[in-house]
């Protein structure tokens, strides 16, 4: 597998070999860029309820996050460098609560908005985690 | 009088134009991703760029063309297309990156969604470009952004750095896995910040607003003092990604959490201050960009230009310009996110600032084209260090971020 | 008349130059040049070319006769020798851009495209 991908001209050879030892694999690449913008998501909807900044803010910052994360229950099984099918499972059962706040974060004082912190902060944790 | 006005002014316009999309978008995710461990790529594009500004004007003031027109005129056509092509291509992207940043300032100032934002973004950026007098497109969003000296003011605010932080100056901590994504960002650092549609557009600039060899030191003043402060602004946001951004794991991967950290400092009046610096960037980078290439076409085919006449005056010129912007909105109704647009826009810059900038170097070396004030061998040595160590840089972390599916 | 070196001009010195007509509008470069062979053996000069399909032969030949054969011809241009007034850095016509039908390109333009664009000052 990784042959066939280091195959080519010579130069593209030697960049794809330094390349596989510079570059984290593609799995732990994504779910520790996930894991960073959960923990964005958390500290926004924090700073929210903090009145550090404005709903419009977080309202609009959440749209970026959405888009950074979308899809990516489904992106992830079939990734390279994807460990057991465990942890990628315990990973996916973080990832949807999370995500559900991410898609709705409550923004107002009188919906559960620290529930959602925490599964926010979960989630960021485990990817982080498993990122290395 | 007059002269220390205009002095004040060209700073207060170099400030502006230092900082834009892709500077504000490198220093955020450098400083939330290594520290301060990329300071140094900044200062090294800092050097480059004050030399390079004092170059571009020296040149425009002594022999009265602009670089395209020289470009052209010394090297022929053939060869003319080259930093045409490098320039068109790369600044498309980084366009679409500017009108990007500016939606999403209106839309964290709004709450309105920066996708829907994007199209009057353009208008606006078009509206501009249209019709408002030179002078005018320099100093107003450059005004505004002298905003991002509270950038510092924030940093202050937090209690300044860690001493530990500071270590990070000189030993940046890459961990394993992140050579990759360290050797990209340094490219888009300097890609990003020596900017070539800066130089076309401070080339051009210098011929509309007349200027001749008595205006050398103000030229010498305004690439100093301006480009220093600019630099301040983005060495300031890498400081607050650090202190801020790093400690909470994010990587700052999109350009409303870079102004969580002026937020933790100011509160909402910081996270607004954040919006109002990124809208005055962009802005004015967008107007510099779209103009800087349309000059540069314009100039290099010879036809009439210039911001000062009506649209009809210099038809071709003001053509080009409308359709760069279409370009560029086309670019950027793809729907990627403005910040992973900026830093691909940097990086390839950076991989073509050889190709944009050493028929420059040759020219400056011209006494034809300047007299007895052709280029000192420093200036020289220098310019051609940095230019290598972006296009290395570049040419060796482009390949690295496209197998690794990230860039 | 002895010949001064001001007045020996190469061919770099003309080619890619800016034109500017009689009114001082920039109209265009100079893409290429055309000489005859005269019947004593010399080679004159007599006129400038100004187009798409000369550029395209400036950078590779092959590329004229096919930027040719979609163009045909339509926007290339010739400038006889004689219009121009004035060499130098610059090459000063005698002619107003109307004149000229690269001079009239940007009239093309400001009357079929941006009128139709409030504030273009049509």
């Amino acid at each position: 597998m990784l042959r066939k991908r280091c195959a080519g001209p010579l130069l593209l050879v030697l960049l794809t070999v330094t390349g596989c030892q510079l570059t984290q694999s593609a799995f732990s690449r994504t779910v520790g860029n996930a894991g960073a913008v959960f923990s964005a998501a958390s500290t926004t909807l924090s700073y929210a309820h903090e009145g550090k900044i404005t709903s419009a803010y977080a309202q609009a910052s959440f749209v970026n996050y959405q888009s950074e994360l979308d899809g990516l229950d489904q992106q992830l099984p079939s990734q390279q460098g994807a460990p057991d099918k465990r942890t990628v499972q315990h990973l996916l059962d973080l990832y949807r609560p999370a995500m559900q706040a991410v898609i709705q974060p409550c923004l107002e004082e009188s919906c559960h908005w620290q529930a959602q912190v925490a599964a926010l902060n979960r989630a960021s944790q485990a990817f982080l985690m498993a990122g290395g | 009088m007059k002269k220390w006005l205009s002095i004040t002014l060209g700073i207060v316009t170099a400030t502006g134009g230092f900082l834009d999309a892709g500077t504000i978008a490198t220093s955020g995710e450098s400083g939330a991703r290594f520290g301060l461990g990329l300071i140094w790529a900044c200062l090294i594009a800092t050097v480059a760029i004050i030399l390079l500004v004092e170059m571009m004007g020296r040149f425009s003031a002594i022999s009265k063309k602009t670089y395209a027109e020289a470009i052209r005129e010394n090297f022929g056509f053939k060869f003319y297309l080259l930093p045409l092509l490098s320039e068109v291509i790369a600044e498309s992207i980084l366009l679409a990156a500017e009108i990007g940043g500016i939606a999403i300032a209106l839309s964290l100032m709004t709450g309105i969604s920066w996708r829907i934002l994007f199209p009057p973004a353009a208008f606006l950026v078009f509206a501009m470009a249209w019709r408002a007098p030179f002078d005018w497109i320099e100093n107003a969003p450059a005004l505004l952004g002298l905003v991002t000296l509270s950038f510092i003011v924030g940093i202050i605010a937090l209690g300044g750095p860690s001493h530990q932080l500071l270590s990070t100056l000189w030993k940046p901590e890459v961990k394993q896995g992140e050579l990759a994504d360290y050797l990209y960002l340094v490219a888009a650092t300097l890609g990003a910040t020596i900017s070539p549609y800066l130089l076309y557009f401070y080339s051009s600039g210098a011929r509309e607003e007349h200027w001749t060899s008595s205006s050398l030191l103000l030229n010498r003043v305004t690439a100093i003092v301006g480009m220093s402060f600019g630099s301040l602004g983005s060495i300031a946001l890498i400081f607050l990604g650090a202190m801020v951004l790093q400690p909470l794991n994010m990587q700052g991967s999109s350009l409303g959490e870079l102004g969580l950290s002026m937020a933790k400092a100011l509160g909402p009046f910081g996270a607004l201050l954040f919006a109002v610096a990124l809208f005055a960037t962009c802005l004015g980078a967008a107007l510099e960009v779209v103009l800087g290439v349309s000059y540069n076409i314009a100039q290099g085919f010879g036809w009439e230009w210039g911001e000062d006449k009506k649209p009809v005056e210099a038809a071709r010129f003001n053509l080009v310009l409308i359709i760069f912007l279409l370009v560029a909105v086309a670019i950027g109704l793809m729907g990627i996110d403005p910040l992973q647009l900026a830093l691909a826009g940097s990086t390839v810059i950076a991989l073509f600032l050889p190709i944009s900038l050493f028929p420059f170097l040759v020219l400056m070396n011209d006494p034809q084209y300047l007299r007895d004030k052709t280029n000192g061998r420093f200036s020289n040595i220098a310019i051609i260090c940095i230019l290598l160590i972006a296009f290395v840089v570049a040419f060796v972390s482009i390949p690295l971020e496209i197998l690794s599916g990230g860039g | 008349m002895p010949i001064t070196d001001d007045q020996i001009f190469s061919i770099r010195d003309i080619i890619d130059s800016q034109l500017e007509t009689r009114e001082k509008r920039r109209i265009g470069r100079v893409s290429d040049i055309e000489a005859i062979w005269q019947e004593d053996g010399t080679l004159v000069l007599s006129s400038l070319v100004i187009g798409p399909q000369a550029l395209a032969g400036r950078i590779a030949s092959p590329l004229r006769s096919i930027v040719r054969f979609v163009l045909r011809d339509r926007f290339d241009h010739g400038i006889p020798l004689d219009d121009v007034e004035d060499f130098g850095p610059t090459l000063r016509l005698r002619g107003s851009a109307a004149d000229y039908p690269v001079g009239q390109s940007d009239a093309w333009i400001a009357n079929h495209i941006l009128r139709w664009i409030p504030g273009s000052g049509h």
